[in-house]
């Protein structure tokens, strides 16, 4: 029975989205609920031609070879996605609701429920697969319900698996090795099929699939396979998830933030190491430039989130796209080979837009008052900003070039300046569009969280119209280069698109200037703001 | 007479630096103590760990006679609390949110809308119901904070800072409201700056430094001398010296 603690919860919640709601740009709502709609509209697509295909009776026999491969990739979705994302959706803002007398049984409850938006997707898609079973006459009304305790499983280890991650990214030194880990077991199942072990792994899955994992005996149940194996693996999955999502959610509900982030003799010793990069920009700008630079880079170097992003930038789509651009069954000039440092080097400005970019004041919530105040131009300030966005952006191209050098790829110089000129391009056209989004949609970030619980609506849809105009410019001097065969051809277009950049830049930071002189309250107002009982 | 608050040996370390170190402390019922310190001396970390906020690195806290946290259930039911202002849902109107808080308390729906309602009249909170949490200023939203702390009655209240920038008249409706809490058995606990205010209501002190107690006492042994709550809180955390001048100033 659900609380009536829980009742409140939802309702305040409730309360809350609406208040939200009301106060958005509409014309903004509409975009986002008719980029939602495209989205999960193609995911019901899909859930369609499930549910046609698990509704006839004479494809039973193929689904059974199928189902158990379709939902463990359902699980690796639900369970991954979040996490290479850094996004991991709704949870209730436990720091709040910890000073009053809600039950823990209760929170825990609501948390598990929460963690259905990260996974609307797989949802549709199962609800698909269970409406098909119902529909099919060889299969018994009662085992499409064998996919309800593959969902409970799911939910349960998303909740353990969030609250574990959300402790340990919280820990300076764990978190960078746990990005890296992250990193390296997503890139593994890529790296094993490209890398010569394709025949092994397909060894592996020509068997007959192993009953005791949880998609296996899902599928044997929902298919109308009955078995008292595949019941008893399906309870003892739910046991061991519950076991595992409570224990991690208790321990989450100890966890004390402030202990786990305090300094020690170590870090600041490591800072003291650092100063003379933070100073650097002070050999090349004057104040008031220069103090704002510095600040910039200070802030930014400490902020957990960033930090994971940056590092995510370099090391994860350096894994991702190696195996494909240089493993043993690559071509030797394909695609991905010869792009293989621009592709790197623009998925890691994209990574960065979201902490660099998009809302440059986010983080710094409580300066932007102090930058209205302060006798200096807000034309400096987000200059100041822009000029640490290319520097941060720069310097992750340059890890990604020596990690290449590193590993002996077979990167020529061209390619190289290829990949710098193209991220430099890219970066003019993301920045014009951030420093208007940055006071048009400001929005406060909480620069303590390595992952976000999901960016805001408006600025997903804003990110979607985003990304392609900005790449524009860059793809028409790539379709220059296969026009006329010339590298000449693609630089000058290339060149052609610096210069339009550059103005697009000049005019979108006037405009953006301007919008933060008409709408300073509503900036200060929107960055100064909190959330409810549940951070979405 | 047993104590409201009882905290034995309460630590609480952030790296190698202890916060709060080794603190006993004694709180009757039925009193209105204040809790002082400097800047940076504990008191926050004090109050996050007697509000369940923060583990206690070792040390044992004892809230309405029961044992933290093994009946925090039991205890967080009979406190009300005006916490730091970040605890507020920014995005909720004031009747919302002080309804919100009745219902977590246990109150039924209406009652905690009624309770809502007359509690925000009194705070004078009532003339914009529409307005959201987060665009009241600092005053309104430490009212909204107290309105809620007392929708369920509570026996113990913890307030950190309850009169930070609230206006005079504001604050002396607080002021009168937790006296009357206290004359009818209620225990106050409260940090604050404002020395005038704690010696005008407070019958119990505590001051702490770097995490440790310095000196307690009823205000009727404190100020036993000439001395004012002020005189004593400066000479006891040691900043008697006379402020130095800077050259440039």
């Amino acid at each position: 029975m659900i609380g009536a603690q829980t009742w409140a919860i939802v309702w305040a919640q409730s309360r809350s989205t609406r208040n939200r709601f009301f106060r958005v740009n509409r014309a903004g709502a509409a975009f986002t609920t008719l980029l939602g709609a495209i989205w999960y509209g193609a995911f019901c697509y899909l859930a369609v031609i499930v549910a046609f295909l698990l509704s006839e009776p004479n494809e039973l026999e193929s689904m059974r070879r199928v189902m158990p491969a379709g939902l463990l990739v359902c699980f690796l979705y639900w369970q991954l996605i979040p996490v290479l994302t850094a996004s991991m959706g709704s949870s209730l803002d436990i720091r709040k609701l910890m000073v009053y007398p809600i039950p823990r049984r209760d929170l825990f409850g609501l948390e598990v429920l929460l963690r259905t938006s990260t996974s609307i997707e797989m949802l549709v898609l199962l609800t698909g697969a269970a409406v098909g079973l119902l529909l099919n006459p060889k299969v018994s009304v009662w085992y499409p319900l064998a996919l309800l305790p593959f969902v409970v499983v799911n939910l349960l280890i998303s909740a353990g698996v969030r609250d574990l991650l959300v402790r340990l990214l919280a820990r300076k030194r764990v978190r960078e090795v746990v990005v890296f880990v992250l990193v390296l077991a997503a890139a593994l199942p890529q790296a094993l099929l490209l890398s010569g072990s394709r025949a092994r792994l397909r060894h592996l899955f020509a068997g007959a699939p192993l009953p005791f994992w949880p998609w296996t005996a899902t599928s044997r149940l929902a298919l109308g396979e009955f078995s008292w194996l595949s019941i008893a693996v399906l309870l003892a999955w739910v046991a061991a998830a519950y076991a595992f999502g409570r224990w991690q959610f208790e321990r989450g509900l100890n966890f004390d933030l402030s202990e786990a982030t305090a300094r020690n003799a170590a870090t600041a010793r490591a800072a003291s190491r650092m100063e003379w990069w933070y100073s650097l920009p002070n050999l090349f700008l004057r104040d008031p430039l220069a103090a704002l630079v510095e600040k910039e880079l200070r802030f930014l170097a400490r902020t957990p989130r960033f930090r994971l992003v940056f590092m995510m930038g370099f090391s994860f789509g350096l894994l991702i796209w190696l195996p494909m651009a240089f493993g043993p069954n690559a071509a030797r000039h394909s695609l991905f080979a010869d792009n293989y440092l621009t592709l790197v080097s623009v998925y890691a400005l994209l990574m960065l837009s979201d902490v660099l970019f998009w809302n440059c004041f986010g983080f710094d919530r409580g300066a932007i008052q102090m930058y209205f105040l302060a006798p200096v131009k807000m034309s400096t300030v987000i200059t100041g900003k822009n000029l640490v966005a290319v520097y941060f952006v720069v310097l992750d191209v340059t890890t990604v070039a020596l990690v290449c050098a590193l590993l002996r790829l077979p990167l020529s110089g061209l390619q190289i300046l290829e990949a710098f000129c193209v991220t430099c391009v890219v970066t003019l056209f993301i920045l014009s569009i951030g420093n208007l989004s940055s006071f048009y949609n400001p929005r406060p970030v909480d620069p303590g969280k390595s992952f976000r619980t999901g960016a805001s609506a408006r600025t997903q849809a804003m990110m979607t119209l985003a990304f392609p105009v900005a790449l524009l410019p860059v793809g028409l001097a790539y379709l220059a280069r296969y026009a006329f065969d010339s590298e000449a051809a693609f630089f000058g277009a290339l060149g052609a698109g610096a210069l339009l950049g550059a103005i697009v830049y000049a005019h979108s930071r006037g405009s953006g200037l301007r919008a933060a002189e008409q709408r300073k309250d509503v900036i200060i107002a929107a960055l100064s703001r909190g959330e409810g009982p549940i951070e979405s | 007479m047993s104590a409201a608050i009882s905290v034995r040996h309460l630590r609480k370390m952030y790296g190698a630096k202890a916060a709060v170190d080794g603190l006993d402390l004694e709180v009757p019922h039925g009193c209105f103590f204040g809790f002082l310190g400097p800047n940076g001396a504990g008191k926050t970390t004090t109050i996050r760990m007697l509000m369940g906020l923060a583990p206690p690195t070792s040390g044992s806290i004892e809230l309405l006679d029961l044992a933290m946290p093994e009946h925090a259930q039991e205890v967080k039911g009979k406190i009300g609390l005006v916490p730091d202002e970040s605890l507020l849902f920014d995005h909720l109107t004031g009747p919302e949110f002080t309804e919100f808080v009745g219902r977590i308390y246990g109150l039924e729906r209406n009652v905690a809308r009624e309770r809502s309602r007359e509690l925000l009249e009194l705070f004078e909170l009532d003339s914009e119901p529409r307005k959201l949490i987060g665009e009241y200023s600092k005053g309104m939203r430490k009212r909204v904070a107290m309105a809620a702390a007392l929708i369920h009655r509570p026996e113990l209240f913890l307030l950190d800072e309850p009169f930070e920038g609230v206006d005079a008249v504001g604050a002396r409706l607080m002021k009168e409201i937790l006296l009357d809490q206290v004359r009818h058995g209620a225990t106050v606990f409260l940090t604050s700056h404002v020395l005038e205010v704690v010696e005008r209501l407070c019958d119990r002190v505590a001051i702490i430094q770097q995490g440790r107690l310095v000196l307690s006492g009823t205000m009727a042994e404190l100020r036993s001398g000439s001395e004012t709550l002020e005189d004593i809180f400066v000479r006891v955390v040691g900043a008697e010296r006379p402020a130095e001048t800077l050259d440039w100033l």
